[in-house]
């Protein structure tokens, strides 16, 4: 492996990010990638990038998917969920999600909400949306999901969010306040990166409960894991 | 939380309080920013709405010389502070307190705005709602504990 690539991928795995090493196994060439850069000595296709990308984000490393050549080493930390908003579905999501295997973090300034009573052994953020995410940085296996029930919170985690290599965004509110989200976030500038939110939020598994709406937005970030956006 | 009266109809009482004069206040910002060498500074936040802000002044001779604000925040609280980014500068403290009082009477007894802050005029619709009062207070009582953190001890 070249220095430079060391590096990088020293870097990235002490600051917390996922990221990939492709070799290609005729001549040993490298190239890494962190979720949001490509660098090194092999130029993908498009293709090939996006589908290292799935494989990023699933967290497996092998080989790439009908390639003969090309080995993908996956240095990929636990999926992370950050859960915008301590609202009454949070309560349900953030213990689910921690079972299935997620770090969980939930982050809503409103701190009448965000008390350790309601959300026992998750890791609380009272700061502002866009200041957390900030600092928390989405990276390629993080999931982003915004359930504050208030514009002026939500808007700005998703503008954060929607600006990182999150692999999910999805956002709580019909289809009618999601279309007005959608105008805001267009003015905001956003315009060629709003259709990557889920919204309605979650599969559609009929539930309207709390309990069964944190389902339906657990199987939804768990099923573009491991199955795309296409799916 | 949503405001319950944000589900009201956008067109009715929940739309004159995010009337144009208000969205006007609040885009305009005056006041936003930071201080070099602020004398006091504080920091105040709503919990139950999220609402923050960041208050800055400098003072010379008991009156305000300068302020600056940083605001995290619904349209009210930031139209609120653009309105003292634009009147509080030359006000003692004492000037302060009352104009803060006369903001709460404005709100809970439709008072007629403090005098010489015709722009408060904007928040007159806010009577009726009353869990938003202190999105509009909020800033006015970050303008008094910067004063405060401002005073020399005795």
């Amino acid at each position: 492996m070249k220095w430079v690539l060391y590096e990088r991928l020293r870097a990235a795995t002490a600051a917390g990010f996922s990221c990939t090493v492709v070799t290609r196994l005729a001549d040993g060439a490298q190239a890494f990638f962190d979720g949001a850069r490509w660098e090194g000595a092999i130029d993908l296709t498009d293709a090939q990038r996006a589908a290292v990308r799935r494989m990023l984000v699933a967290g497996r490393s092998g080989m790439l998917p009908a390639e003969q050549d090309l080995f993908v080493r996956s240095y990929a930390r636990a999926p992370r969920l950050i859960v915008v908003g301590a609202a009454h579905i949070s309560q349900f999501l953030a213990p689910m999600a921690t079972l299935a295997g997620f770090d969980v973090i939930v982050i809503d300034p409103r701190r009448a909400f965000a008390s350790a009573e309601r959300f026992p052994g998750v890791t609380l953020v009272d700061e502002w949306p866009d200041t957390a995410l900030e600092r928390l940085k989405p990276d390629a296996t993080t999931a982003v999901v915004t359930l504050t029930h208030d514009p002026k919170l939500d808007d700005p985690a998703l503008i954060a969010a929607l600006r990182s290599p999150a692999f999910y965004v999805g956002a709580l509110g019909s289809t009618r306040t999601h279309a007005k989200r959608v105008a805001r976030l267009t003015e905001a500038g956003l315009g060629d990166k709003v259709a990557r939110i889920h919204a309605p939020v979650g599969l559609d598994l009929g539930g309207r409960a709390p309990c069964e709406i944190a389902v339906s937005i657990l199987s939804q970030v768990i099923q573009v894991r491991y199955r795309g956006e296409a799916a | 939380m949503t405001h319950p009266e944000l589900k009201a109809d956008a067109a009715g009482s929940a739309g004159r309080i995010y009337q144009e004069a208000i969205k006007v206040l609040a885009n305009a910002a005056t006041g936003h920013g930071a201080l070099v060498a602020p004398d006091g500074r504080a920091f105040i936040d709503n919990p139950l709405c999220g609402d923050c802000v960041e208050m800055e002044v400098n003072v010379a001779g008991s009156r305000i010389a300068a302020l600056a604000h940083q605001v995290k925040g619904c349209l009210l609280c930031r139209a609120a502070a653009s309105v003292i980014g634009k009147r509080a500068v030359g006000a003692r403290a004492e000037e302060v307190e009352q104009i803060s009082a006369g903001v709460s009477a404005m709100l809970e007894q439709q008072a007629p705005p403090p005098a010489g802050w015709h722009e408060l005029s904007a928040f007159a619709p806010v009577h009726g709602h009353r869990s938003r009062y202190d999105c509009v207070r909020l800033p006015f009582q970050a303008l008094l504990a910067a004063l405060r953190a401002a005073r020399p001890r005795d």
